[in-house]
């Protein structure tokens, strides 16, 4: 069914979702010891998912640490019937940094912006070549994940990049890159209902 | 539903979990996904995975030290507001305290009936060994009886006397072996009945109509021959009889009693 189940590395996942149920139920009962070993697991791939988003290092610390404040208060929130923990501290990141990077004062930050050489600006949209990520499991997934994207067209994975690492909505990017509306929404579906059937193993 | 329906589905649920589309849009999708199917709820959780794994191919960026250590020390400060420490401690040493106050009580309870147990097994034993110190007082009595009446019988030379029941117990019957040497005898009665309370069997020995005690006897088990040991009996008389009456306890000066037994020499 999932993609995951047929990888070769489901086992893994499976253990790394049955370790992020655990640390998110003990901080449910408000355990830091264990809201540190979730930091130390995800604090690298969530602070990289958002500086491809905010651009600022600065930024992305501070909500970086708005997203484990919110994971500390609401853990409890977490409903593991309706997906791994991971995938629910994922989407919390990219909500919180699509959140501040779309927020009125964000974007008036942003246009007084000066220097493309300013140390705290980065530019590229994610990791396309080296590994991104120190752990093996991950590297793996990640290159699976980078695999499909390059069997789906350049244009439906452009939208999806875009709109994933930059953090733009469908309206955004048809402005910005001139692209209709309505072909931003069919490009961005078909890619993603694409990458669907790549990853779950109907088009291998 | 139809495949337009489908479609507006797909296409909202990608720019959902993409986070991609208008806040009206929002509503819309969560409206629908509120009567989705089956499939369409797998479809988004689907969606939600693909977006999800795409975070991986983020760049590896460690964040600044500072971020760590200013969560956690909002996480403890957390904690201690809440009441001095983490919860997770504090449920731990209630468990470990909750379970140690099982452990303890059903361990006591079991030393208590195991104790129980001990004092009940050391009180029969007790009475056992009591009973088998009884036994072999009575065992020793009666080798030492049976010791005293072989002496007697190893005499080198005895006279015996054998005496018949008569009216009152026409069944019994016994024997004097009387070492007169020693001045001892032995006595043996058969079928005589058990004592009466407050009274004994008296032997005398009866010479020229004059009887003169021998001891008292006490019968308790008459289906079992019973032996007496007379302690003295010093007559030289060689004519004479004997013969057993019932009388009080601790005997009497004279017979009184009915005559149970007599035999002559």
């Amino acid at each position: 069914m999932l993609f995951f189940i047929i990888s070769a590395i489901g086992r893994f996942l499976n253990q790394d979702n049955s370790r992020d149920k655990d640390l998110l139920r003990r901080i449910a009962r408000k355990d830091p010891v264990a809201l540190s070993l979730l930091y130390d697991q995800y604090n690298r791939l969530l602070f990289g998912l958002l500086i491809s988003i905010l651009k600022k290092k600065t930024e992305a610390e501070d909500i970086l640490q708005e997203v484990f404040s919110n994971i500390w208060e609401k853990a409890d929130q977490f409903d593991p019937d309706r997906g791994t923990g991971y995938t629910w501290i994922v989407s919390l990141t990219r909500n919180k940094g699509i959140d501040r990077l779309r927020s009125k004062v964000y974007k008036e930050q942003k246009k007084q912006s000066t220097s493309l050489d300013n140390d705290d600006v980065y530019h590229p949209l994610y990791s396309s070549e080296n590994n991104p990520l120190e752990d093996t499991i991950l590297s793996d997934r990640a290159d699976m994940v980078r695999n499909a994207l390059q069997q789906i067209s350049e244009k439906q994975r452009k939208v999806i990049e875009i709109s994933y690492f930059s953090g733009l909505s469908q309206s955004e990017i048809s402005e910005e890159y001139d692209i209709p509306l309505g072909t931003v929404k069919t490009r961005m579906r078909d890619g993603m209902m694409k990458l669907r059937d790549i990853l779950s193993g109907a088009e291998q | 539903m139809s495949t337009q329906d489908n479609t507006l589905f797909e296409e909202l649920c990608v720019g959902f979990v993409l986070n991609s589309i208008t806040s009206e849009e929002e509503k819309e999708f969560k409206s629908l996904l509120n009567n989705a199917t089956q499939e369409q709820e797998q479809l988004y959780q689907d969606m939600q995975s693909i977006a999800s794994e795409m975070a991986l191919l983020a760049y590896d960026q460690k964040p600044s030290e500072s971020v760590k250590e200013q969560l956690l020390e909002m996480a403890w400060a957390s904690v201690h507001a809440r009441g001095g420490s983490a919860n997770v401690h504090y449920l731990s040493r209630y468990r470990i305290a909750a379970a140690a106050a099982v452990l303890f009580l059903v361990s006591s309870l079991g030393l208590f009936f195991f104790n129980q147990n001990l004092e009940t097994d050391l009180e029969t034993q007790k009475e056992l060994v009591v009973q088998k110190e009884n036994t072999i007082r009575i065992l020793e009595t009666e080798v030492e009886q049976k010791s005293e009446l072989l002496a007697i019988l190893e005499a080198r030379d005895v006279d015996l006397v054998l005496m018949d029941g008569l009216e009152v117990n026409p069944n019994g019957f016994g024997k004097v072996v009387w070492d007169k040497e020693n001045g001892q005898a032995l006595l043996q009665v058969a079928n005589m009945p058990a004592v009466p309370t407050a009274k004994e069997y008296q032997l005398w020995f009866v010479i020229n109509n004059q009887p003169f005690s021998a001891g008292v006897f006490a019968v308790n088990d008459p289906e079992k021959d019973n032996f007496f040991k007379i302690q003295e009996l010093n007559q030289s008389a060689s004519q004479g009889a004997f013969a057993i009456t019932l009388e009080p306890e601790g005997g009497s000066p004279q017979p009184t009693g009915d005559m149970y037994m007599l035999g002559a020499m």
